[in-house]
């Protein structure tokens, strides 16, 4: 059985899976292009996205913006196909990258790690980008729906559910991860009743996309069972051959058990799930990494109190390098059995059909 | 009825506390058991009781009950 396409606002979606953006570069241009031909929506990440930029230490948010349009550019130049950038709402440089990615014209911002208050004041006369918080309650949702709408006249254009076995950051207490009113099926019904009642005071469609933990064909079905219009996925995206991750990187998806997925406390003060490595083995003994930090580049880090940059230690990840960072995962990361590519992924989501070759060792 | 009872009132409202827990050096987080989501309700509780405006970075700032209470009565003059 094949998946039911969507809308969002009067932009369409011809096949409901959404590739969840993953930093520090794990999902740019390559992984977003190839999941947007396969009619999905491609998202590259907009976290720290300027790191390889050579002046990203001196200039970073110059570099961040300049490496963010090349990347939507690039994106563009391989495919017709729904390209959309994720922006932490927690990045100090939010409201300058969200202004270059609807300059440049994407058709999506997924905007999560907070609540993005200010984002429809950034849209200029003309622009048509989908504006898209990330909530972890029924709640937020609202809560967000009623700032923007008293604020900025807007209602959001659709809203991406993150449940608790989503990876990277979660937007939970260490404490609601594991209780019932936090399962994923809970938040989304929530949501669908927010979006209900939006439907019924401004007349507008607001779709419901589930994230968190979605793993197979059947579960993208329970979800759209249950009223979501789509559904985000990151995990099953790294272990692609188009992913820009180091093939390392996706390596360890494949190599992990479930044992090696764990909860660390990120220096952003938040819960967040991921793979342990020699690294975060160092952190867990109390060992520190100094940080020479160069652009406070989340409004939430505790710089003065942090064991490590964040960011460097995503970076180092992203080149493959696990005795300086680690890889942020979802709770379903041991299950990766093997690295395939997008079309093949994409083939075997929409339709439930596996394809025949073995696994990997 | 004063900018202070109001908001108190407000607090109390959003917060479910008691009354009698609403003092001017109560911190929302700490004290009064708010959490994020909490915090951005009480801010749009006061703009849309008072007609005012509560940027974010001075959202930021309001820690206690007092500052809350201060910050109206700066703003309304």
């Amino acid at each position: 059985m094949s998946l039911p396409g969507f809308y969002i606002d009067d932009l369409h979606i011809p096949v409901p899976i959404i590739q969840g953006g993953m930093g520090v570069g794990i999902s740019l241009s390559g992984l977003a292009a190839a999941v947007a031909a396969e009619g999905g929506v491609g998202v590259i990440s907009a976290a720290m996205i300027g790191f390889k930029e050579p002046d990203v230490r001196t200039n970073h948010t110059e570099a961040n913006l300049r490496a963010l349009r090349r990347e939507i550019r690039r994106a563009r130049e391989l495919t017709t196909g729904v390209i959309g950038v994720n922006i932490l709402a927690s990045l100090t440089d939010f409201e300058a990258m969200a202004s270059c990615a609807m300059d440049e014209g994407v058709d999506l911002i997924i905007s999560g790690g907070g609540l993005p208050r200010t984002l429809p004041g950034l849209v200029k006369p003309g622009q048509k980008t989908k504006l898209i918080p990330v909530v972890s309650s029924g709640r937020a949702a609202e809560l967000l729906a009623r700032m923007w709408i008293t604020r900025y006249n807007r209602v959001p254009d659709a809203f991406v559910v993150e449940g608790p076995l989503a990876g990277g950051h979660l937007g939970f207490k260490r404490s609601a991860l594991d209780a019932p009113e936090s399962r994923l099926e809970v938040l989304v019904k929530d949501v669908v009743e927010v979006a209900k009642k939006l439907k019924e005071t401004h007349g507008r469609d607001v779709p419901v996309i589930a994230a968190g933990g979605i793993y197979t064909h059947q579960d993208i079905l329970d979800m759209l069972a249950i009223g979501a219009s789509g559904v985000q996925l990151g995990t099953r995206f790294v272990a692609t051959h188009e992913c820009d991750a180091d093939l390392r990187f996706k390596r360890a998806y494949v190599d992990s058990t479930q044992d090696d997925i764990q909860i660390i406390d990120s220096p952003l003060g938040l819960p967040g799930r991921a793979i342990v490595s020699p690294f975060l083995r160092n952190v867990s003994e109390g060992h520190t990494a100094p940080i020479s930090c160069y652009c406070k580049c989340m409004a939430s880090c505790g710089v003065e109190q942090a064991p490590y940059c964040i960011s460097l230690a995503l970076i180092s990840a992203q080149r493959g390098n696990f005795r300086a960072g680690f890889a942020f995962c979802g709770a379903n990361a041991w299950r990766v059995n093997k690295i395939v590519s997008v079309a093949e992924l994409m083939h075997e989501l929409t339709t439930g059909e596996t394809s025949d070759s073995p696994a990997e060792a | 009825m004063s900018v202070a009872e109001k908001v108190k009132e407000i607090i109390v409202d959003q917060l479910g506390v008691s009354a009698d827990e609403v003092l001017p050096e109560a911190k929302f987080v700490d004290d009064l058991g708010a959490d994020s989501l909490d915090l951005t309700e009480l801010i749009m509780a006061m703009e849309e009781e008072f007609g005012v405006e509560i940027a974010d970075e001075d959202a930021q700032k309001i820690v206690k009950v007092q500052d809350a209470i201060s910050y109206v009565e700066a703003k309304k003059g």
